[in-house]
């Protein structure tokens, strides 16, 4: 639509000129300029990793490979990571079939209160769990104590069992979704023909669901090796590659060694993330479309009824107790030692500071995260021109990436000139914009698919140009998607803590990165105070989401499971 | 009306269904004989599909009872009723063949492997798809699918066979041939089925008899002549087929000769009274566009003659479709063949309105 209009180029002045051709050319000029920041904010410095990776004063080297593939520790970290991943992945899995099933086939009463307890993890960052474990079974934790249990909590079983909790809504909404999607008819239809509940899930639900518990499990695994907050808090002597980035890089210095671990660990997520997106598109059981029907609630048989409630009740519980004893943790001395209601955690200066930089820095990210993410959004779904599939793969990228490596690809990148930026404000907001860029794209790219591109048609049909266009139509019409960019981003960038971790300068401390240094030191009482403000910001940006979702009518909460 | 029958192979006794405050089936009984084909036809909300999901056992009553070939079920659940059903979407298992699909409940009540291929076979030829046993489900046509779901249904030799909206997801064509395959396949079996849609045509041209649903309530049960042309009210003369409704009321009975007559806006109509009716009381004459006779020259030696003026004459080929004013009332006409004389607007023609004309009585007319 925008060329046609150049078929009409009146004979005139260079700057009328000018300005057809900007009309005629600005989507490829808007492509142009967002790729060129996706290289320089989230190419180059994955790159510059790779680079430090293979790279000594005399040339091309493989012999911190060697080292790495040679000397057991390294190796029996990528071992930890990879069976973390796969342990976590099938209890995820598991538990979020369970829950899931249960929600939407089960007990009506149940459904709601199941829901809203197995999505709670959402709001809080994931090394709530890694508090609340140490809370309940550290060396001088409730349970540790009451029942005077001998076993550490640190180590690989604190880890599984933090990671899971954190990540079971991942599992939960994905499956969930699917099981909603599933034309009851189906299930109904096995019924009729005499199969028993098991076996209707062992041979309909099941096997049709399957490409989404796929995707889910994916999902989980690249979440699951990537975290780092629960493995670097409760990990003890127990190597994961995350965890060990950081103490290579901070404790040692050792770049080169960090790089690799880095590459390392980005490689399973690599392939994991174009699995996701290549793979196992269009791969979806279609069936004759007839009236929706809802799914009518039925009996279920104590025989799946059972294992069901125990599993998911067991779940739930977890969840909901580990919220309880972090929230009685931020406004008790000591819990379990001293347990004395004091407000000191909660007031505590530092605490506060760095939530005030956190609300700061995730600001800014939000604010230029929106901005970016809504053009790329309408780049990507609208332009015409080569490369738009790699633009959108390369801005969906980011949340496949572990924080940790692109963490110190900032370190490695930004400092020194053309782009030295260590030590600002402007590193921790770059990076939390470009790490959570697939959010706001996600969101323009599913609003721009409601509406009709014959809008904007319509529109230089009655004599618009692309600016005015884009200004008066395409803009408002974003508008929904804008903010929930903007909310998203702040959301995730505030709870973050992998790649900031890497990139904090001394004074200038941020909420995550506190909770994190308190957790390690013990300051329990403080790690989790902080911890609840920061759930307390989350939630207040829900409840803004939601009353938005209300007014406009876009549903601006669905996302693909970041 | 019905013939009784020893023992009704389904029945339904005052049931009652609610979803939260809204009662969506108000107190439906009647019975399926053996073999019978019935059809639950009505606007949409009326409460067929779930009268039917009661049936199969997916939607449990509030109260009442079903009761098949003389055992209660309305307690049991799906898997273990003798009814078999067939989704609108025929709800297929497309990661399974089509062999898999049909075997799929022989496998469960544990045949052994050669038997339900036997069967499997049986069934395919049965609806005309042999040798598609081996192909997936995504690769068949709409029809296939359809018939597929046929014979998955039909494969335990169900007492009852359920059909929700069988056709509605068939072109045109296509439904009118699956509609006859369908009801000549039921027949052959003498399966007792029960057919649920919305569409009034499909019902009349498929079913023994009919249950006109509306609002949770059945309007009428019978066969599709008693439908058509003695509807039991308003809503269902209006509902199968278009109508001229005359209200008028009695102004004589004779009950010897077999004629009473009645006023209305275009004069004075003779009719057989079909019921007992009183002088004085208030009717409404169902008149079929198709009954009317049209004519340029009045007519001689009958009764219920009319002098009208078409206002709108559409030829459809087959028969011309007439809209007649007169004396200020509206008449839809239908005039076989054509041909030769073809109406148009302001021509002055005659209408012979038929002595036997079905009436409706005060109950039985919308206030």
């Amino acid at each position: 639509m925008a060329k046609a209009e150049s078929y009409s180029v009146p004979q005139s002045n260079v700057w009328e000129r000018l300005k057809t051709f900007i009309n005629a050319e600005l989507i490829n000029i808007l492509a142009a300029i967002l790729f060129l920041l996706l290289a320089i904010f989230l190419l180059y410095p994955i790159l510059a990793v790779l680079i430090k990776s293979i790279r000594d004063p005399q040339g091309l080297t493989f012999a911190y490979y060697l080292k790495f593939f040679t000397k057991g520790y390294y190796f029996q970290s990528l071992q930890n990571t990879l069976l973390l991943g796969f342990i976590n992945t099938v209890i995820c899995l598991v538990v979020g079939f369970c829950l899931a099933y249960l929600t939407t086939r089960g007990p009506l009463v149940l459904r709601k209160p199941l829901k809203i307890i197995s999505m709670m993890p959402l709001i809080a960052p994931p090394y709530l769990f890694a508090i609340s474990l140490i809370i309940l079974f550290g060396r001088n934790g409730i349970l540790t104590k009451a029942f005077a249990l001998n076993w550490s909590i640190y180590g690989f079983t604190g880890v599984v069992v933090a990671q899971t909790l954190a990540f079971i809504p991942l599992a939960y909404l994905m499956i969930e979704n699917t099981l909603m999607s599933l034309n009851p008819n189906l299930e109904e239809s096995a019924y009729d023909l005499g199969a028993s509940e098991g076996r209707i899930i062992r041979t309909i639900t099941i096997p049709l669901l399957t490409p989404g518990i796929l995707k889910a499990g994916l999902l989980v695994f690249v979440m699951t090796i990537a975290e780092f907050g629960n493995a670097a808090i409760l990990g003890g002597r127990t190597p994961f590659l995350a965890p060990d980035t950081y103490t290579m890089i901070i404790g040692e210095a050792d770049f080169e060694m960090g790089s690799v671990l880095s590459v390392i660990l980005i490689i399973p997520c690599i392939i994991i993330f174009f699995l996701h997106n290549y793979l196992l598109t269009g791969k979806k059981f279609t069936t004759i479309g007839g009236k929706p029907v809802a799914s009518e609630p039925r009996k279920m048989t104590p025989l799946v009824k059972i294992p069901f409630l125990v599993i998911g009740f067991t779940a739930v519980f977890a969840i909901f107790i580990s919220f309880g004893v972090v929230l009685m943790a931020s406004f008790t001395k000591i819990l379990g030692v001293k347990n004395e209601i004091v407000f000191s955690h909660i007031l505590n200066f530092d605490s506060n500071r760095a939530i005030y930089n956190s609300i700061q820095v995730s600001l800014i990210a939000a604010l230029i995260g929106a901005i970016i993410g809504t053009l790329l959004a309408y780049v990507i779904v609208r332009g015409k021109f080569f490369g738009r599939t790699f633009i959108e793969m390369v801005s969906l990228s980011g949340f496949a990436l572990p924080g940790t490596v692109i963490g110190i690809g900032y370190l490695l990148a930004f400092n020194t000139p053309p782009f030295k930026l260590t030590g600002g404000i402007m590193i921790l907001a770059l990076n939390c914009v470009f790490r959570f860029l697939a959010v706001g794209v996600e969101a323009g790219i599913s609003k721009l698919h409601q509406i009709n591109i014959e809008i904007e048609e319509a529109s230089s049909d009655l004599g618009a140009n692309f600016m005015t266009t884009f200004y008066k139509i395409i803009l408002p019409i974003m508008f929904p998607a804008f903010i929930a960019g903007f909310i998203y981003t702040f959301m995730t960038a505030i709870v973050s803590l992998s790649a900031v971790v890497f990139l904090v300068s001394p004074g200038f401390e941020l909420a995550a990165v506190k909770i994190f240094d308190a957790a390690v030191y013990g300051e329990i009482g403080l790690a989790s105070a902080t911890t609840m403000k920061l759930v307390a910001i989350v939630v207040l940006c829900m409840m803004i989401l939601n009353y938005l979702t209300k007014k406009t009518g876009f549903d601006i909460t669905q996302k693909k499971g970041v | 009306m019905t013939i009784p029958t020893p023992i009704p192979m389904l029945n339904l006794i005052e049931i009652h269904k609610f979803y939260d405050r809204l009662e969506v089936l108000k107190g439906v009984s009647m019975e399926v004989k053996k073999g019978e084909l019935v059809t639950f036809v009505g606007p949409s909300g009326c409460g067929k599909t779930t009268l039917l999901r009661i049936i199969g056992g997916f939607t449990n009553l509030d109260s009442g009872e079903v009761i098949l070939d003389g055992q209660r079920i309305d307690h049991l659940p799906p898997n273990l009723r003798d009814t078999r059903i067939c989704f609108q979407n025929y709800a297929l298992f497309p990661h399974m063949t089509v062999a898999d699909n049909i075997g799929y409940g022989l496998k469960i009540k544990k045949w052994k492997k050669n038997k339900i291929q036997e069967r499997v076979e049986e069934l395919l030829k049965l609806v005309q798809l042999e040798g598609l046993g081996s192909r997936m489900i995504d690769k068949l046509s709409g029809g296939q699918q359809q018939r597929v779901a046929l014979a998955r249904a039909l494969s335990l030799e169900p007492k009852v066979l359920l059909l929700d909206e069988p056709l509605s997801n068939l072109d045109a064509n296509l439904r009118l041939t699956m509609r006859g395959e369908i009801r000549k396949l039921q027949e052959r079996l003498k399966i007792t089925t029960i057919f649920v849609t919305h569409d009034q045509f499909e019902a009349m041209s498929i079913s023994d008899r009919i249950v006109v649903m509306k609002e949770g309530v059945i309007q009428q049960v019978g066969s599709p002549i008693e439908i058509y042309e003695r509807p039991s009210n308003e809503f269902i003369a209006s509902f199968v087929g278009f109508v001229n409704f005359l209200e008028g009321v009695v102004e004589r009975v004779d009950i010897g000769l077999n004629k009473a007559t009645a006023s209305t806006p275009i004069g004075v109509v003779q009719f057989v009274p079909e019921r007992n009716i009183n002088v004085g009381e208030k009717v409404k004459l169902v008149i079929r566009p198709e009954t009317i006779q049209i004519s340029q020259s009045e007519p001689t030696g009958m009764n219920n003659i009319f002098q009208g003026e078409v206002e709108i004459g559409m030829y459809v080929g087959s028969l011309a479709k007439y809209t007649v004013m007169i004396n200020g009332e509206k008449f839809i006409i239908d005039q076989p063949n054509p041909r030769e004389t073809f109406f148009k607007p302001k021509e002055k023609v005659y209408l012979s309105i038929p002595e036997n004309i079905h009436l409706l009585i005060k109950t039985e007319i919308h206030q």
